[in-house]
């Protein structure tokens, strides 16, 4: 037993050698291609793509999340159940077309720039959320419904103090699904002329220029995991305790 | 307190004749009442709870509520009136055990102060300890914790009324068994209206101070537990209660009702040949030997207390087979005499003095003369 601790303590230290050496010589490779000194040189631009892509995936994460939560909600009412279907099986069509067809659309209605490619984001964006909250909010068991009516809740009070927390795990599942997709679709917005990382990428494609392609990439992966990273963190700190499975085991 | 009339519900059932599941029901409940409405499944005794409350509206009929026609009372005014529990318990997740218990009493906007005192005092009279569940999550509970807190949410805004939907039904029997004697000790001091729904008799003897049954949405029967075991209205209620009614009549019965006055108490240094003259004379089979504070001691039979026997009671002390405490029924007494193997037991109370006794003749002729009401003694 204790040797297979060894070995595996032995092969931790190994893989951060390897990883250290990795790094290393990915440092050599792009020193050697100029990539470090084209980044330097255009390291203005760089900051000023990076803000404006943070900018438009934030405002159209956080707009699609609060749409898709009220229009979620608003799919669960009673009044409205009877269209609820019709609409879930619109919107499964609409996340069926490809983000690059809806970017489109969107530009043959509202031109090109920001516009248009917050429009885009947003559509993309709220697909998961709301799906997610409509689904969230109807799985919360009917006993537990039930006992908060009997307890003498109005309808609205058993949707904001029983439903809605108790969905908010699934609802939040379905933010960070959304983010994910909204940052992997923020490229593309860059056909229809709005600023974003996507700049690099595709200046690096048409150019032929390996080293604005890398840079591109790059930093939008690095995005999304950060993206993701940060909701991962408020999904942890800010959903209360009871409805957080990621805290059940810390207690 | 509660008062149905003609109370019926129909379901509606798309191209098919509508579901009866409440017929006509009409029965009252005084205050401070244990009912319990009991029945096999799909009888409708959940239903008739559920318009009470107006989770089911009713199709006709009157319910009234300490004299108050219901119709004229909103849904939501109503509950909050009326303390309800479920099989299911239904506690909120997100909520802490605190933030579950004061729902009531905050969709009431009371005072949050006292509420959260009125939560510790109602936790404590459950055994769980405030301070260590309190901020606690219901999935940090077991389930017979969590019922526990599902019966004291019921009772945190003082409810005069409280509806419970087969509350122990989903606790395993041992735990069930002790939540019971919990919630009757607690109801014993808070007098609460209670509207009950079980399916288990057992249950239903135990817990009622009524029990109603149903069959198909009628009510069939609607007594004391042991009018109900005792003279069943039909063949269906006959059935239902169980062909061993009688053995659970003695759960119902008390010692004291079944109580020997004693005739002949004697002292262990009294002569056995004067002993012998006073037994002959009170025509005692035997007689029990107490010590000097009362207690039981043993005692000696007719045979043994002979006139021509010399020395003291003390030499021939037969050891007694038991003894059972005036407040215990009659199920525990006879389990001890088959315990024992004797068919008498002496009964004593909280300081252990000695009563009288009961023998298993009186306990038959007791359950033999049908009803009986609770209190009355053989004399």
């Amino acid at each position: 037993m204790n040797d297979v601790i060894e070995l595996i303590r032995r092969g931790k230290t190994l893989l951060f050698y390897i990883l250290l050496a990795l790094v290393f010589s990915l440092g050599v490779f792009a020193q050697s291609n100029g990539l470090i000194a084209e980044f330097r040189d255009g390291y203005e631009d760089w900051i000023y793509l990076l803000r404006q892509n943070v900018i438009i995936v934030f405002s159209s994460g956080i707009t699609a999340s609060l749409l898709g939560i009220a229009s979620g909600i608003l799919m669960t009412r009673t009044w409205f159940k009877r269209y609820a279907e019709v609409f879930s099986q619109g919107f499964n069509i609409l996340s069926a077309v490809p983000t690059l067809a809806i970017l489109a659309i969107i530009m043959t209605l509202t031109g090109i720039g920001f516009k248009s490619a917050f429009i885009g984001l947003v559509t993309v964006t709220i697909l998961p959320v709301l799906r997610n909250t409509y689904q969230g909010i109807r799985e919360v068991p009917d006993h537990m419904i039930e006992a908060a009516r009997g307890q003498g809740m109005t309808e609205r009070q058993v949707l904001w103090k029983v439903q809605f927390p108790n969905a908010m795990y699934v609802i939040s599942a379905g933010i960070r699904t959304g983010f994910a997709l909204n940052v992997g679709t923020s490229p593309l917005i860059t056909l229809i002329a709005a600023d974003s990382l996507g700049e690099y990428i595709f200046t690096g494609i048409q150019l032929n220029e390996f080293n604005s392609l890398l840079i591109g990439s790059v930093s939008v992966a690095a995005l999304a995991i950060v993206t993701d990273f940060v909701l991962s963190k408020l999904q942890y700190w800010l959903l209360p305790k009871g409805v957080n499975p990621q805290r059940f085991a810390h207690d | 307190m509660i008062r149905l009339e003609n109370l019926t519900k129909h379901f509606e059932v798309p191209g098919k004749e509508p579901v009866i599941a409440a017929n006509n029901i009409s029965m009252e409940v005084g205050k401070g009442e244990i009912c319990i409405f009991l029945g096999p499944s799909g009888c409708g005794k959940t239903t008739a709870l559920k318009m009470i409350n107006k989770l089911i509206p009713k199709t006709s009929g009157k319910i009234y509520l300490a004299g108050k026609d219901t119709d004229e009372l909103d849904p939501i005014t109503l509950r909050r009136e009326i303390g309800y529990v479920i099989q299911q318990i239904g506690l909120f997740p997100n909520m802490t055990i605190e933030g579950n218990i004061c729902v009531v009493p905050d969709l009431l906007k009371m005072d949050r102060k006292k509420s959260r005192e009125k939560a510790r005092v109602l936790m404590e009279m459950v055994n769980l300890d405030p301070d260590i569940f309190l901020k606690r999550y219901p999935r940090e509970l077991s389930g017979g914790q969590q019922q526990r807190i599902g019966v004291i949410r019921a009772l945190a805004a003082d409810p005069p009324v409280m509806l419970m939907d087969e509350p122990f039904g989903a606790i395993d029997p041992i735990n069930r068994e002790v939540i019971q004697d919990e919630f009757l000790k607690m109801n014993a001091e808070l007098g609460k209206t209670v509207l009950f729904v079980s399916h288990d008799i057992d249950e239903a003897v135990k817990m009622g101070d009524k029990i109603a049954i149903f069959r198909e949405g009628v009510l069939e029967q609607c007594d004391t537990p042991d009018e109900i075991l005792a003279n069943p209205a039909n063949h269906f209620v006959k059935n239902f209660v169980g062909a061993d009614r009688a053995l659970k009549r003695l759960k119902l019965i008390k010692v004291t009702a079944a109580i020997m006055p004693f005739r002949m108490v004697v002292k262990a240094d009294d002569p056995l040949n004067h002993v012998a003259a006073k037994m002959r004379e009170r025509d005692a089979h035997i007689a029990v030997v107490v010590g000097p504070r009362g207690r039981a001691r043993g005692y000696i039979t007719k045979a043994e207390a002979r006139d021509d026997a010399s020395g003291l009671v003390g030499d021939y002390l037969d050891p007694i087979p038991g003894t059972i405490h005036e407040d215990d029924n009659l199920h525990d007494a006879v389990s001890q005499m088959y315990t024992h193997a004797s068919d008498w037991l002496p009964v004593v109370d909280d300081d252990g003095a000695y009563k009288g006794y009961i023998t298993q003749h009186t306990v038959a002729s007791l359950l033999g003369e049908v009803p009986r009401k609770k209190g009355e003694t053989i004399s």
